[in-house]
């Protein structure tokens, strides 16, 4: 058998142990521990288990179980209720309008956290609940908050752009202002699109009937409701903007702010404080035991030159024109996206593209933004998309996996068609660092 | 049947208490990274909070992992699963969470082999230079520490890994057998976690 047929061999398999309903962890984790000795023999049993290794030294995810607490506290002790309230009395008059103000509210999340995880984590407890209590339509519901959350890691801070900036020799500061105005950009076409559906069938996101009794006393009071979350960012933002506090440390302070202002408004009880812990836990195992085997999948995976075919298949082709080669990478990262790990991705794949997209003479700090929009929209594509999982696990059980992959379709498609206007448009990403800087 | 179940119940009791206490070192973890931001701003930056933040992370999540398996917390891809029986899915699963415990097998071997490494053996035979430092015929050789400025061991969170997988190892055989009976026609409730 040859190094392509154990790779398709692999691939196909996990997809069936995925389908038998097992666990996810299990299934990827099974068949990446086979493989390992099936082709390595001794030595090979090490593979799955350096793994657990590897995610250690990732620090990032330290802030993983820090926002999850933080989107349980805020969402479990009604805090958020205020703030959906706020925007219930000021956005509720229009059809869909909270489902806009859910992604308004994802960016001041984005503008928080650098993992989109956690601005899923934020999403999926906070504005998930209290959407599907309000009557939106449920597919709805789960596409606005993982297209919401997709923003987390192109606005700043971005984690996946530091990383980017590492492999690429490019300047963070520089690649964070890029991420801004396509953020923003990305950020109004979903709710222009949300505005439209609605429009077109205005059950998928009710008017709010019960706004005629608030006064506008009490809406400008509302507004004051929904400072409280900005105080919360701020104490976590302002530390980490000034330098004082790194990501991690900062994701710490921003537990703590959620924590303290739950206790200050009398909004916690033990009983709320018991089921925050033990869903951190819950969620935080989830999430971690998957990345865990996807890195093991991943080693098993790369070993076979899976992605080094890929490359041959560009250079030896390279009587193609500069942009198809660029489009062609963007399609092969999405097709690896769907079934590798972001890590995996970044730290084995972009090293072989991001020197062959700056000798084709585009900007790598333009393409640092496309590839993090590639990222997203890969993390978003069914089969296998962490995104998609972790939406399975923290949504109310009548959502179903279907309801899910089917509801990030048409958010997609606006993903791709942002992609295209920041790629026929670079200044829509380098007009900002380059008026900032000074170019 | 019986005493196969009683294991069971025994494992989720185990488990579900570790669980309940592990959950709180969420806090531990916190406390760590105040404490760093807190010397960084107003004292010197202390060396050893990044990796004890990183061991605490690791111990909560290989120690939580088979609560999170009791609870039902690890996602699965229900595309087909979520619409068959009750007894259809035990069917199932008696024969696809056997490839769970051969990864956790895997997996915790793995964990033992490198644990031996951190404690000094650099040979190929992990489980034999464990069964010699019982019998005192192995000795403790040079410790692994990590290559940072703080350098600490490596062996003490090689060891809460070891303890993380063999518990999860039980709580999946837990799982097998619970499996096995309800696929047998047994109704046996959901653990309250």
């Amino acid at each position: 058998m040859s190094q392509e047929h154990i790779a398709l061999f692999m691939f196909g398999s996990m997809m069936l142990m995925l389908f038998t309903g097992q666990r996810v962890f299990g299934a990827i984790g099974a068949i990446a521990a086979i493989a390992a000795l099936a082709l390595y023999g001794t030595g090979g049993q090490d593979i799955p288990f350096s793994a657990a290794m590897k995610l250690m030294k990732w620090y990032p995810l330290l802030t993983l179980p820090m926002f999850i607490f933080m989107g349980y506290v805020l969402s479990e002790s009604k805090l958020a209720d205020d703030l959906y309230r706020m925007f219930h009395v000021w956005f509720g008059n229009v059809n869909g309008g909270l489902a806009m103000g859910t992604i308004g509210l994802m960016v001041l999340i984005s503008a928080m956290n650098g993992l989109s995880v956690a601005g899923m984590a934020i999403g999926a407890t906070i504005a998930l609940p209290e959407l599907l209590r309000r009557g939106y339509d449920k597919q709805m519901v789960t596409g606005v908050i993982q297209a919401g959350s997709s923003l987390g890691i192109l606005v700043p801070p971005s984690v996946v752009l530091v990383l980017y900036a590492m492999i690429a020799r490019q300047p963070v500061g520089q690649l964070w202002l890029a991420g801004i105005i396509p953020g923003l950009m990305m950020a109004a076409m979903f709710i222009v699109y949300i505005w439209i559906r609605c429009r077109m069938n205005p059950t998928l996101g009710p008017v709010a009937d019960d706004l005629d009794e608030v006064t506008p006393a009490e809406k400008r009071k509302l507004l004051w409701a929904g400072a409280l979350p900005l105080i919360i960012f701020a104490a976590m933002m302002v530390p980490f903007v000034n330098g004082w506090t790194s990501l991690v440390e900062s994701s710490a302070i921003g537990a703590l702010a959620a924590l303290s202002a739950s206790i200050l408004k009398r909004r916690m009880s033990w009983a709320v404080f018991h089921t925050c812990t033990k869903q951190t836990l819950v969620i935080s195992c989830m999430f971690m035991w998957i990345i865990l085997a996807a890195l093991g999948f991943g080693a098993v995976f790369d070993g076979l030159g899976a992605v080094k075919a890929i490359d041959t298949l560009f250079t030896e082709q390279l009587g193609l024109s500069p942009w198809v080669i660029l489009i062609l990478m963007q399609l092969s990262f999405i097709l690896m996206g769907t079934f590798l790990d972001d890590t995996a991705m970044l730290v084995i794949v972009a090293p072989l593209y991001v020197p062959l997209v700056g000798s084709l003479g585009f900007d790598l700090i333009w393409y640092g933004v496309l590839y993090t929009i590639t990222t997203q929209i890969a993390y978003m594509t069914p089969p296998f998309g962490y995104n998609l999982f972790l939406m399975r696990a923290m949504a109310p059980p009548e959502i179903s996996l279907r309801d899910i992959y089917r509801s990030i379709i048409p958010f997609v498609g606006v993903m791709v068609m942002a992609l295209a206007i920041i790629m026929t448009f670079p200044e829509i990403a380098l007009w900002l660092p380059g008026y900032v800087y000074g170019n | 049947m019986t005493v196969l179940l009683r294991v069971s119940r025994a494992i989720d009791g185990l488990n579900r208490v570790i669980g309940l206490v592990v959950m709180y070192s969420v806090f531990v973890l916190m406390g760590i990274l105040l404490w760093s931001s807190i010397s960084k701003t107003f004292f010197l930056p202390v060396l050893w909070t990044l990796e004890t933040a990183q061991f605490a992370m690791v111990a909560y999540f290989m120690l939580g992992g088979p609560y999170a398996l009791l609870s039902g917390g690890h996602v699965r891809m229900d595309l087909f699963y979520g619409e068959w029986s009750l007894r259809r899915k035990a069917t199932v699963d008696v024969i696809t969470v056997l490839f769970l415990i051969f990864y956790i097998c895997v997996l915790l071997y793995g964990a033992l082999g490198s644990t031996a490494y951190s404690l000094g053996y650099w040979g190929k035979a992990p489980l034999e230079f464990f069964t010699g430092l019982i019998t005192g015929t192995e000795q403790i050789g040079r410790l692994e520490r990590s290559s940072s400025a703080w350098r600490p061991y490596l062996w003490p969170i090689k060891s809460i890994m070891i303890a993380g997988l063999f518990l999860m190892l039980l709580q999946a055989l837990s799982e097998l057998i619970k499996d096995i009976a309800r696929a047998s026609g047994r109704s046996i409730p959901e653990v309250n976690t």
